[in-house]
């Protein structure tokens, strides 16, 4: 009998399970540690203080700054008041706009290129995602603006590669509206620039479309699909869920893009001492973008595609 | 009989010819797709080389070739004189060790944070850890430029995260260090997880430790290791891959930072910010060069300008091509995907 009790009340231990738990959250307190003071002094500290940034005027006395509190004065002023900010920042989201499908489903198309192997795959392979060494920082935008723009000053187009005049001029005679017309010929003309955009959505969706298992593809061999219905039944919906880390990345990509037109305005407001103003106008900017990133989350996410598991 | 045999060898033969014929139109197809390919691949292949091969042939370039409608892509006259000019520009040798500077450390101090707070994400489980994920989500979004002012203006008066401002309230005076101007900023934020790109490569990394079996964690607790041990000795030799990947790209992403590196220092740039000035630095300093006349100067500025990128890219790019693999083949692994 007592035997039996010993053994019962060995195989019934909840109070070392739960100190063996709380254990290891403890441990994984101490490794998220580091990371979490930097977020808090780096990160929301700053956050709150950008806040706070933008409803005063700064001005720089000997102990540091003193702030004015002016309510909305410098968000008044960014809206009405500015000259460049709304056209900058209009025309910085209106791009975004069109260029990340662009780029997402040349990304796509691209990986699906490279899907099957073939001679040379490797090294296509490693061409393809060459740009995003060079393309994503200040060179790019040093060699098109000062070089093969030769020297004047235009909305990023890489108009050594691909003019196309009389491209514009047929379309004109066709008489479609030179606005439309002109959005065409913006897009042609930056068609390059945002295939340099694609590295990294490229090997993306290449990982994405080579995870999908051959047997489906078998499946619709046997039922008869074609090539187009495999395509758009089994390739587009299973690759749905990293198209929309894609669109994602895309446009956080192109905000710390050195050639982001309102980032550039940004740095200049600092170098001429106006923090508050440049504060504001990085608020204003990331609320857009947030903005935008949400609903095109909420938008995808209803058609993107989950495997049930 | 004869009929029945007749009609035997009519359908075999004509069975034949009909697979035949689909083996031919099988082969042709097949090598339709594969020249299709391939002119799409050579076409994308020279827009995407393209701005290298624009650097290599306008840095070689001599004065009279700038504006020779002749040559396209090919110098008639080879001369170094616009990579020499352009090196005294950017003063390379010095801002390239001061991109090495910034680079380094930060570069290992990010991987070694990266490291720690993907594992904590990934294997234990505390109250506050969906809340805290929130958050590292929320730093990949929001970019830089808005949050480096009081960033700029706390390195400015430094109190060493509020210690100061508690021995202030003893001395009457907070402690401050101008932090400005030197690299210290960088470790700092490299060390607390708030490199560039730290927020995307915790994420990457923390996919990866997920998918790594618990079997091997707990194999390692029963055979005595610690939750350190098992870190260092069992998870991180078999996560090198994503580690890889992630050193990569952080070189990349630390080589061609500008914001970070304009913000915090004042003099002293690193290459990628000297780049941006080079126009004006050029006019500076090809005023101090007897040898150059300002006709000689007119004609090669642009020669100089596209000299000076491809000597900002040349490390990277030679780093590309010995590790290229390494590049390519890590997005696979390291399993955002699938």
């Amino acid at each position: 009998m007592k035997d039996l009790d010993n053994s019962i009340s060995r195989t019934t231990i909840p109070k070392k399970t739960m100190k063996f738990e709380a254990r290891r959250a403890m441990w994984g307190r101490l490794y998220v540690l580091p990371w979490f003071i930097g977020v808090l002094f780096f990160f929301i500290i700053p956050f709150i203080q950008a806040a706070v940034y933008t409803f005063n005027k700064i001005a720089i006395s000997k102990n540091g700054f003193e702030f004015n509190f002016v309510g909305f004065d410098n968000y008044i002023y960014a809206f009405t008041k500015d000259p460049n900010f709304l056209q900058k920042l209009t025309s910085s989201v209106g791009n975004m706009i069109y260029q990340v499908p662009i780029i997402v489903f040349f990304s796509l198309f691209v990986a699906m290129v490279l899907k099957s192997d073939f001679h040379g795959r490797t090294l296509a392979r490693s061409i393809f995602f060459f740009p995003v060494i060079i393309a994503s920082g200040v060179v790019i935008t040093v060699l098109k603006e000062n070089v093969m723009m030769g020297g004047s000053m235009s909305d990023k187009q890489s108009a050594y590669l691909f003019q196309a005049p009389s491209f514009a001029i047929t379309l004109t005679n066709l008489g479609l509206s030179p606005r439309i017309l002109n959005m065409l010929t913006q897009i042609i003309n930056q068609l390059f620039d945002l295939t340099w955009k694609s590295g990294v959505q490229i090997l993306l969706l290449l990982a994405a479309v080579n995870n999908i298992p051959k047997s489906s593809y078998e499946v619709a061999d046997i039922e008869g699909a074609t090539e187009w219905e495999k395509f758009w039944k089994i390739t587009f919906p299973l690759v749905s869920p990293t198209m929309l880390v894609a669109v994602i990345y895309t446009i956080i990509d192109s905000f710390t893009d050195y050639g982001n037109q309102v980032m550039r305005m940004i740095a200049g407001a600092v170098n001429t001492g106006r923090y508050e103003y440049s504060t504001t106008i990085a608020f204003v900017y990331f609320v857009c973008v947030l903005l935008l990133i949400g609903v095109i989350n909420w938008f995808l996410s209803k058609r993107v595609f989950y495997i049930s598991e | 009989m004869l009929n029945s045999m007749l009609d035997n060898v009519l359908n075999v033969s004509v069975k034949k010819v009909a697979s035949h014929r689909k083996e031919v139109n099988h082969f042709v197809s097949k090598w339709v797709k594969s020249l299709l390919r391939a002119a799409f691949l050579l076409g994308m292949g020279f827009v995407m080389l393209y701005p290298v091969l624009y650097m290599i042939s306008g840095a070689f370039k001599s004065k009279i070739d700038v504006y020779d409608p002749t040559v396209i892509w090919i110098p008639k006259n080879y001369s170094l004189q616009s990579v020499k000019l352009a090196m005294t520009t950017l003063d390379y040798w010095v801002s390239l060790l001061k991109t090495l500077q910034i680079l380094v450390p930060s570069v290992l101090f990010q991987l070694i944070s990266t490291l720690l707070a993907a594992y904590g994400f990934a294997k234990f489980k505390f109250k506050e850890r969906n809340i805290l994920f929130g958050l590292l989500i929320f730093t990949i979004i929001v970019p830089i430029q808005t949050i480096i002012i009081p960033v700029y203006v706390n390195f400015k008066y430094f109190d060493f995260f509020g210690i100061g401002k508690l021995i202030g309230l003893f001395t009457g005076e907070p402690l401050t260090v101008k932090l400005l101007n030197t690299t210290t900023p960088f470790y700092l934020m490299a060390i607390s997880g708030m490199g560039i790109r730290s927020g995307l490569y915790i994420f990457i990394m923390r996919q990866f430790f997920r998918n790594m079996p618990k079997e091997l964690e707990e194999a390692a607790m029963i055979d005595g290791c610690g939750p350190f041990k098992t870190f260092t000795r069992i998870m991180i030799p078999n996560v090198i891959p994503a580690i890889v990947t992630i050193l990569l790209f952080s070189i990349v992403w630390y080589w061609n930072d500008f914001y970070q590196s304009v913000m915090f220092l004042q003099n002293g740039y690193p290459l990628s910010v000297s780049l941006t000035m080079m126009n004006g630095l050029l006019d500076i300093t090809g005023k101090n060069i007897s040898s150059l006349s300002h006709q000689d100067l007119w004609l090669l500025r642009d020669s100089v300008l596209v000299s000076g990128c491809l000597l900002v890219v040349a490390p990277i790019l030679i780093l590309y091509i010995f590790l290229q693999r390494f590049f390519t083949e890590s997005i696979e692994r390291t399993g955002i995907v699938g």
